[in-house]
Formats: C-alpha cells, sequence, structure tokens
C-alpha cells in the first residue's frame, strides 16, 4: 500500500507507433496532463510537502524577541530533558497496543459473528457504523459522562450485574484503557465493514473442505478466516497503528490531556502542549520528527514483512 | 484536436489560477498600521475631540449576554458624544481569550488595536513583538484616576519600565462557600474555615449530608491543578520557586503539610467526591447544583455561577485563603497593538479610561449596573486605592444587590497578593501530576510526589 | 456474494433443530447488546437534554425523564448560537467538496488515463502524506498558513483555511484513481478517435461512469470535515466563524449540563441523517476503497 497501487491497463504510450512530431505530441500530452494536476499539486505543496520539510527546518530553529534564529540542537536536548517526553512514549505505546488489542480484534470477532447472520443485515451493520458519524465532540463528551465514578452509567450497570465500581478515567491504572474503550466505539464501524466485505469474498468451498478434514469451528477461523483475509488484516493493522498514534481528541477530551498522574499524555498531546501552552515551536516540531521517524519505522518493517510473508 | 487540446490545457492552468486568486482572498499577513506614533512630544497630550479614527478592539460582550451588551452600546454612544469621529468597532468574542486563539492571534498579528490579555499573557505578547509602548501616552490628564489605581496591579503591565496596557479588572482568590449547604451541616456560613484543618472539618461535615454532595472540590487537569497548587502554597506562605527563579521550592514541610492534607480529605474522609480530573467550570457547575460546598475561587466566580449557570447570590460566600498569609492575584487588561497609529492609540487610552477607569461610569456604574439586573456587590475589581477607592465603595454599597455581608470575611481580611511563578505554565503542568496523583492514587505518597515534581520543576527551570 | 453465500458455519448444521436454537438465541443476543451498545448512548443524549438541572445531577440516574423540559433544546440552541455553528460548518464542508471535487478528480483523471512524466512519483507522494498522522505536521501546517508562501497571505479565520488543505486528501484521490483504472482503455481511446479532449473525454464518458465513486467520495469529504476538531480549533479562533464541534467544545464550561447535552444530540442530528439517506452508498465506498489492497 505504501507502493502505488499497480495500474491495471495497459502502458498508454507502448502501443502507439512512433510518428512524426511524436515529441511534439508528448510535450503537449504532458502539458494537458500537468494541467490536471497541477490545482492538487499546489495544495498538496503548500499544505502537505513544505511542512514535511519546514518541520525539519522548525525542530532546529528557536523565537528569540519576536526573531527567528538557528537553535543548534537545542529543542532536541529540550524535549530529551523534558520530564514527561518518556511518559509520553510509554503512554503512546501502551495505547497503540491497547487500541490494537480492542480496536483491532474485536471489529474483526464482530465481523465474523454478523457475517453468520441471515437476519438482520442491514440494521446491525448501521447500528456499528453509527458512531462513526457522531461529531467527535458529542461521542468523547458522551463518555465523559459514563465514566463518571458518581452518577455515570457504566458504574450503574456495573451495579446492577453485580460486579465493582471501577473508576475509569479517575485513576491512573484504568485511565488509558478507558480512552481505548471510547475510541473503539467511536472507529470500530469502519474496520468492522471492511472486514465484512473481505469475508464475503471468501469462497466457501474452502470452509467445506475444512470440514471435511473434520476441522471445528475454531479451526477453521485459524486456517481458513485468518489466511484468506491476511492482506486486508496486514493492512489495517498497519492503519492502525498510524492512527492510534495520531490520536488527540479523545484523551485531549476525556481527561484534559495528560490526565491522572500524566497517564493519558500521548507524544501528540505532548506537541499540542510545547507549540500552544508553551508557545514553544521548535521543541514541539523537534518532538514531531521524532514521532515521523518512529513512523517510518513502523512503515518499513512493515513493507518487509509484507513482501517477505508474499514470497 | 489539436487546437482544443491546447485550449483545453490552458482552460486546465485556468483553472489552476484559480489557487492564486483564492490566495489573494485571505487577509493580508502585514498589519495596516500606517503612521507609527512618529510624534512622541504630542503624545502626553489627550486625544482631540475632532480626531477621525476607527478602533477596533475585542471582547466585546456576546449577544447571549444582553444587559452587558447593552450597556456596552450605550457607552460607546456616551463617549461619541465627546468624540463624535471616533468609531469604536468592537468585536465579539466569548470566552474573551482562549490560549490557542490567543497564540494564534499573536502569531498572525491579526490582534485588534485594542486586545484583551490576562496579567500573565505579557511576555508572550512581548516575544511576539505585539503590543505600542504606551508610557508616553499615559498620565493624569489622559487618565485622571491614574495616581489612584493599585501600583502593584500596574507594574504588571510593566515591562523594563515600559508600561503597555491599562487594567480592566482584577482578583485575588480566597475560599468559596456555598451558605445553604453550610447551614445544612450545622456550620456558620458566617464564619468561613480559615486554616486547612478547618476546610477539612468542614468538607467531612458537608459530605456527610450524603445525596452525591462534596465537602471540598480541587482541579487536577489542564494546569489548573498546579495554578491552584500554587494559591494554595501562598496562602500558607509557601513559595513554588526560589527568589532568584533557578530552583524549586515547594518541597519542603509546606508543601507536603498541603498535599498530606488533600490526600487525607480526598481518601480518609472522601469529602472531595471521586471525579476528578476537573478544570475550570466542572466545580462551578457543582456548586451551582448544589452538590459542593467549598473551593477555592475568585469573587466572579459567583457572578459566572448565578448568570450562566442558574445559581443564586444568597447561596454563596466567601472567606480569605486559607492560612491567609498571601494570594495568588490576577486580572484581565487591554494591550494595544504594535504598529497602531498615534489616533488609535490615543482613541484606545480615551476608551479605556472612560469605560473601565472611571469611578461612577462605564463598568463602575454601579446605578446602571443594577438597574440592569446585574449584580453589584462583589469585591472584584478591586484595583482603586485612595479617594476613587473611598468613591467606589461608597457607590457599590449604595447599589449592592446582593447580601454583600457575605464577602465580609474576604473583604475584611485582606491578605497580600502575590503574582504568579516564571514559567507558570510549564510548572503548573508539572504540579497537574501532583494534584493528580494525590487526587486519583490512595497509594500515592505525597512525598514522593514533591519530590519528583521539585526534580521536574528544576529542569523546567534549567531547560532553556 | 448472494444471500446464501457459505459462510464458517455449515448450512447443515444451522437446519438442525439445536443449531436453529443456537443461531436464534445468538441473534436475538446480539441484536438486543448491540442496540444497546450503539442506541443506547443516544437515548440517553437525547433525554437527559430533556431533563431538569436537578434530575440530570441526581443519583442515580433516571431512565425516563421526570419532567421534560425541551426549553433546554431552544436554550442551547440560542445560547451556543448553533445556527451560526451549523451554518459555518456547512460552508465549509460544502466549500470543501466543491473543491476537492475540481482538484482530486482532475488529478485522479491524469493520473489514470493521462499519464504525464513523473505522474508515479507525483502519486507515490501523495500516497505518502497517508503515512504520516495529520496531527503531527499540524505545528508546521499551523504555521504556514499563517502565512503561505508564494502569495504571502494569512488565511487564518478565512474558509480557504479548510477548504485548500482539504485537497491534499491521497485516499479519496486514491480512490478516484482506482475506479478511473478500471474504465476501458477502448472508451477512452475511441473518444480520442472521434477528436474529443481529455476534458471532454473526462466530463462525456469518466464522469457520467463515475457517478458511485463521487458519491462515496462526496460523503467522505463532507464528514471530514464535519468531524475535524484540531485543525478548526487552531485555525479558525474567531468565534463566529467556528465549526460545530469546536464552538460547542469551546462554551462547553459556560452552559449548565443539560443544556450542553441538547447542543450535543442537535450537533448530531445532521450527520446522522446524512448516514441513514446515504448508508448504502457509504458502505460500498468504504469496502470498494480499501479491499483488494
Amino acid at each position: 500500500m505504501s507502493r502505488p497501487a499497480a495500474p491495471s491497463a495497459g502502458r498508454p504510450a507502448g502501443h502507439r507507433r512512433p510518428r512524426r512530431g511524436e515529441f511534439a505530441r508528448a510535450l503537449r500530452r504532458n502539458l494537458t496532463a500537468h494541467g490536471f494536476l497541477i490545482g492538487a499539486v499546489l495544495c498538496f505543496s503548500l499544505f502537505s510537502w513544505y511542512p514535511m520539510v519546514r518541520e525539519f527546518i522548525l525542530a532546529f530553529q528557536k523565537n528569540e524577541d519576536g526573531e527567528t534564529v538557528w537553535a543548534g540542537w537545542s529543542n532536541i536536548s529540550y524535549i530529551f530533558n523534558d520530564p514527561a517526553f518518556w511518559d509520553a512514549w510509554r503512554n503512546t505505546f501502551l495505547f497503540t497496543g491497547l487500541a490494537l488489542l480492542l480496536g483491532f480484534a474485536v471489529p474483526f470477532a464482530v465481523a465474523i459473528v454478523l457475517n453468520e447472520f441471515r437476519h438482520g443485515r442491514a440494521y446491525l451493520r448501521i447500528l456499528v457504523y453509527l458512531p462513526v458519524m457522531l461529531p467527535p465532540v458529542a461521542s468523547v463528551l458522551l463518555f465523559k459522562y459514563f465514566y463518571d465514578p458518581g452518577h455515570g452509567l457504566f458504574n450503574r450497570v456495573l451495579e446492577a450485574f453485580g460486579l465493582p465500581a471501577q473508576d475509569w478515567l479517575q485513576s491512573s491504572d484504568t485511565a488509558m484503557l478507558s480512552v481505548v474503550i471510547a475510541a473503539t466505539w467511536m472507529n470500530m464501524g469502519a474496520a468492522t465493514l471492511i472486514y465484512l466485505a473481505a469475508l464475503q469474498g471468501i469462497p466457501g468451498e474452502l470452509y467445506e473442505a475444512a470440514e471435511l478434514d473434520g476441522a471445528g469451528l475454531f479451526r477453521k477461523i485459524w486456517h481458513v478466516t485468518i489466511p484468506q483475509t491476511r492482506l486486508i488484516l496486514s493492512l489495517m493493522l498497519l492503519m492502525q497503528i498510524i492512527a492510534t498514534m495520531q490520536v488527540f481528541v479523545e484523551p485531549f477530551l476525556l481527561t484534559g490531556g495528560a490526565g491522572p498522574e500524566n497517564s493519558t499524555l500521548t507524544v501528540v498531546q505532548l506537541i499540542y502542549q510545547y507549540a500552544f501552552t508553551f508557545n514553544n515551536y521548535g521543541s514541539a516540531a523537534a518532538l514531531g520528527v521524532v514521532l515521523m521517524l518512529v513512523l517510518a519505522v513502523f512503515s518499513a518493517v512493515y513493507v518487509r514483512l509484507d513482501r517477505g510473508s508474499e514470497d | 484536436m489539436k487546437q482544443t487540446g491546447f485550449r483545453r490545457t490552458s482552460a486546465a492552468f485556468a483553472l489552476s489560477a484559480v489557487l492564486a486568486l483564492v490566495a489573494a482572498c485571505g487577509t493580508s499577513s502585514s498589519d495596516e498600521g500606517g503612521d507609527e506614533a512618529a510624534d512622541p512630544a504630542d503624545a502626553a497630550a489627550p486625544l482631540d475631540p475632532e480626531t477621525e479614527v476607527t478602533l477596533t478592539i475585542d471582547c466585546m460582550p456576546p449577544a447571549a449576554e444582553k444587559a452587558e451588551l447593552k450597556e456596552w452600546n450605550e457607552d460607546v454612544e456616551a463617549f461619541n458624544k465627546k468624540y463624535p469621529n471616533v468609531t469604536i468597532e468592537g468585536k465579539q468574542t466569548d470566552p474573551c481569550l482562549e490560549p490557542p486563539r490567543f497564540t494564534a492571534m499573536l502569531k498572525a498579528k491579526s490582534q485588534p488595536d485594542a486586545f484583551y490579555t490576562y496579567f500573565t499573557d505579557l511576555q508572550q505578547v512581548l516575544d511576539n513583538d505585539g503590543a505600542a509602548d504606551i508610557s508616553a501616552y499615559v498620565n493624569d490628564e489622559t487618565v485622571p484616576a491614574l495616581k489612584d489605581i493599585d501600583p502593584q496591579v500596574l507594574d504588571v503591565l510593566r515591562e523594563d519600565g515600559k508600561l503597555y496596557g491599562l487594567p480592566t479588572s482584577n482578583y485575588t482568590m480566597g475560599l468559596l462557600i456555598n451558605r445553604k449547604l453550610f447551614e445544612q451541616a450545622g456550620l456558620d456560613p458566617d464564619s468561613p474555615p480559615t486554616s486547612w484543618d478547618e476546610v477539612r472539618t468542614a468538607a467531612k461535615a458537608i459530605s456527610g449530608l450524603g445525596d452525591g454532595v462534596s465537602g471540598f472540590g480541587e482541579y487536577s487537569a489542564g494546569n489548573n491543578g498546579g495554578w491552584h497548587f500554587t494559591a494554595a502554597m501562598y496562602g500558607l506562605g509557601g513559595d513554588i520557586v526560589s527568589d532568584d527563579t533557578t530552583k524549586a521550592a515547594f518541597n519542603d514541610e509546606t508543601g507536603l503539610e498541603y498535599v498530606e492534607n488533600l490526600h487525607a480529605m480526598r481518601w480518609e474522609d472522601d469529602s472531595m467526591g471521586k471525579t476528578q480530573l476537573l478544570k475550570w467550570g466542572d466545580l462551578q457547575k457543582q456548586m451551582a447544583s448544589g452538590k459542593l460546598g467549598m473551593f477555592l475561587a475568585a469573587p466572579d466566580d459567583i457572578t459566572y455561577m448565578v448568570q450562566q449557570l442558574g445559581g443564586d447570590y444568597a447561596d454563596y460566600g466567601m472567606g480569605p485563603m486559607p492560612g491567609g498569609q498571601a494570594t495568588l492575584f490576577g486580572g484581565n487588561d487591554y494591550l494595544i497593538k504594535k504598529g497602531s497609529s498615534h489616533d488609535q492609540i490615543k482613541a484606545a487610552i480615551a476608551w479605556l479610561n472612560f469605560k473601565f477607569l472611571t469611578p461612577g461610569t462605564g463598568q463602575f456604574d454601579w446605578a446602571r449596573t443594577k438597574a440592569d439586573g446585574l449584580p453589584v456587590g462583589l469585591p472584584q475589581p478591586d484595583f482603586w486605592t485612595g479617594e476613587s477607592k473611598r468613591k467606589d465603595d461608597e457607590l457599590r454599597a449604595e447599589h449592592s444587590t446582593m447580601p454583600v455581608e457575605n464577602f465580609r470575611p474576604f473583604r475584611e481580611n485582606p491578605v497580600p497578593g502575590r503574582a504568579e511563578p516564571p514559567k507558570a505554565q510549564e510548572i503548573y503542568k508539572v504540579l497537574d501530576t501532583v494534584m493528580s496523583g494525590v487526587l486519583t492514587n490512595e497509594d500515592a505518597d505525597p512525598a514522593e510526589l514533591l519530590d519528583t515534581a521539585e526534580d521536574q520543576v528544576n529542569q523546567v527551570l534549567a531547560n532553556q | 456474494m448472494a444471500e446464501s453465500q457459505r459462510t464458517l458455519i455449515s448450512p447443515a448444521a444451522l437446519a438442525r433443530p439445536r443449531g436453529k436454537v443456537l443461531y436464534w438465541t445468538a441473534f436475538a443476543l446480539v441484536m438486543l447488546v448491540f442496540t444497546l451498545v450503539f442506541i443506547g448512548p443516544l437515548y440517553w443524549m437525547v433525554t437527559s437534554g430533556l431533563k431538569t438541572t436537578q434530575e440530570f445531577a441526581q443519583t442515580p440516574p433516571t431512565l425516563v425523564p421526570g419532567e421534560v423540559q425541551p426549553d433546554n433544546y431552544s436554550e442551547a440552541w440560542n445560547v451556543l448560537d448553533l445556527a451560526r455553528l451549523l451554518l459555518n460548518t456547512c460552508v465549509y464542508a460544502f466549500g470543501a467538496l466543491a473543491f476537492q471535487l475540481v482538484f482530486d478528480v482532475a488529478a485522479a483523471y491524469s493520473l489514470s488515463k493521462l499519464r504525464p512524466v513523473l505522474g508515479k512519483v507525483i502519486l507515490g507522494a501523495m500516497l505518502a502524506t497517508l503515512m504520516i498522522p495529520a496531527t503531527v505536521l499540524v505545528v508546521p501546517q499551523y504555521l504556514t498558513v499563517l502565512d503561505v508562501p508564494l502569495v504571502d497571505r494569512n488565511l487564518i479565520n478565512s474558509p480557504w483555511v479548510i477548504w485548500l488543505p482539504s485537497v491534499t486528501n491521497a485516499f479519496n484521490i486514491f480512490l478516484l484513481k482506482r475506479f478511473f483504472d478500471s474504465i476501458p482503455r477502448e472508451l477512452m481511446d475511441a473518444a480520442a478517435m472521434d477528436g474529443a479532449s481529455p476534458m471532454r473525454t473526462l466530463r462525456s464518458i469518466v464522469l457520467p461512469m463515475s457517478r458511485p465513486i463521487l458519491g462515496v467520495v462526496s460523503i467522505f469529504a463532507v464528514v471530514a470535515v464535519w468531524k475535524d476538531f484540531l485543525w478548526p480549533m487552531l485555525t479558525l479562533p474567531d468565534p463566529s466563524k467556528q465549526t460545530l464541534n469546536v464552538g460547542i467544545y469551546s462554551l462547553a464550561a459556560s452552559v449548565p449540563e443539560n443544556q450542553l447535552i441538547a447542543a450535543l444530540a442537535i450537533a448530531s442530528i445532521p450527520t446522522l441523517v446524512i448516514f441513514l439517506v446515504f448508508q448504502r452508498n457509504i458502505m460500498h465506498g468504504l469496502t470498494a476503497g480499501s479491499l483488494k489492497g
């Protein structure tokens, strides 16, 4: 996926015979083609590519009395000396891990279950996707009310089942998990529907063959369902990692960003704090660079593994 | 095909040229300040009544605040009687200031000619080269009550001896109490607790009422926790950073005593409620709905609870900061955009003087405030001294709309104000973890929390 | 993929009496749990918005509002100025849609059918942006819109600050390009033979065939703007220009809880309606885009 999609049609120029004025034609064709591209390319240049480059530049600059000056490594040393730096990384990895556990496994399991039903499928699919369409402020604030240990809904429900009340966002032990639960509820719809579509592409004969071999339910899942959807699963895994690394709204609104004893302070929250609370853009950019590098490593590892498994 | 091909190509280019046009439609990033005050000799003179100038200014009351907006418009009209050619162009911002928006505004240099800030913002504004030096413009003639403004308040708006702004309000923090709950719990609402031991006892009694009521509430998120930790430390005579601002100074007997007291209230007495990680606005909501007995606050929190959250003045009272050694003070002011013209600066000062700095008019026209159904009698703003103070106190007492008795313990035990520490937000971020630690983790060790925070604040102070 | 498609559990097992009982038990349970989990919060939101302040703060909470107070909704509407926030959000969302339909469709068409020199590199560079989370770039992007290079403009508080960056939606370009790729080459060649220019081919052949994907892309474009939070919070600081999400967030502290929840309920309606009306297209697009990866 990180590579451009392979073109499905044949090469354009391949089956054309060279003619006179070929060069002029090619030039014109290219001018036209780039003419169509230029709007998007300009936008990408200004608002995507240039900011990427600028992030690296900013990381080595600072503001002194209204003037921008070179800062050398001072921004980098600032972030590595910030006591919150390691907290933020620990939390980000914890969040990513939990989000993968929940946000990856839950939609897949839900998709497998939904795929078995012969009734009410449209309804169930709509239900699962519903939260994706809510404005995030609405869903996050709803969860904030539900998590309230006093009159929140969740502890009422636990009580009704005779289970002990939880602290949810109020304890450093459970705060991150609570954020992940809310994020999963909000975002699982898309992944579920994608898995559902993938499951429908599995040929029924494979299950029949597995049954002839005497495979039970879980062996069928393990030996047929998962291998058959491996491609989409691995792609979604990468997408999930990238998506969870940039989570902002959920902790920002649920715990005010840092949470109990900094337990929900993520790298992105820290970037936000540096830039917009401390007014320190240089350090914010430096931390952004570090995060970009870490993500690049993830992507590279993914591509490597993906290639390896295809061979 | 050839021809159309080319025409289409150019059409596609034209399409993209839209982008360029688009860009032309944004606002220009260079400011149109025009003639910078080039004539300092004349700066000291008051605004010529004939001057024709337009002044943009933010923090005009929003439509939702009908009475305040009506007063603003009346004041503009009255001001225009004297200065008919000055156009006051108010911008409704609600809330008046939000840090990310404020930062963006400074970076973009898109602030109005006169812009609202907190006392603590001056350094940030100057770092962004955003405010004009108005020292030469402010004197007894342009601001007649100048000599009666509390010098401590004016000092906040000075940097290197230059004056950059004029105050519009100030506050000192105290202990806000819910009188109704005090009575229900058998406590005397006329003598609020003055020490943390008394706060603890009262909180225990109030939370004993049950029904989800907590005795005392405290912030622990969004840097608000650190802010209140600082306030509490000042109250106990403690300090946040050393005098030379190089070291943390809160990890001592006083700090430990305070944090241990919080721990005891939260976990031993269970008098602070289960919900923590609160930020500004949360405690006000709890108290307005009758579920909270006490919290540290400035007097205008009461207005907020009454006007926005449906509370009742008679239910609230205030006492001094527990400990009573010192109290955090803060406030709001207007600065004037750097690059504003000579006339704009003069007009801004004339307007600020009329609206905010003259006893008996503008915001100090208490007769009108009362007639408009707004509160009179809160001990805020409170920056007058001398003759102006006498006059203003008289007017306030005459038109008061609330039982001012309820604030007697606060007014009669004035506690010296103290400003926030340097690098306040970064230090508050660290102290937030002390607060959230002690309030959300029963096993948290106060001494350890303070040790860690001390290291981190030292790092913040050293980290440049 | 017909209804009777063979799945994990064999039809024979389902046909047995025990299988039937299990199936219907599981089905009923899932229906119940899913309805509670996904509709429950919405029910809570709508009803809490109707409660009085006291009833809302009450422990334990009530399931059905004792005293219905519909005024909360009109108060929320007025105090938060929701009409303005809704209008703003619509302007941003549909403007972004227009820009994406023009620039992204043109770009995808060019990359798919016109194949310029360096086209692959450009596509690669666009897709690479999918690998970098948007929030990581928020600082340099923010500084860029404060003073856009080349044209030297400050876009803060203007709708352009939402519209132009929305064009950099690599996922939508990818979706469009894949769809255009599936349009047979022969059709294009035939049109070219007839002397049709690329623009004309796009208009009269490609676009009419691409209605489904255009629908999907449009919905994604609108919903993305509707849901965005951090970017509009930073770049539209003027309260009179804010989006629904940000406006509600910044005023959350200054209204009583029941009114705040009423405001949330109102804010949820537009996207829910869009979803219920277009759910087929949305689900189709979602799976069409990312399937064969």
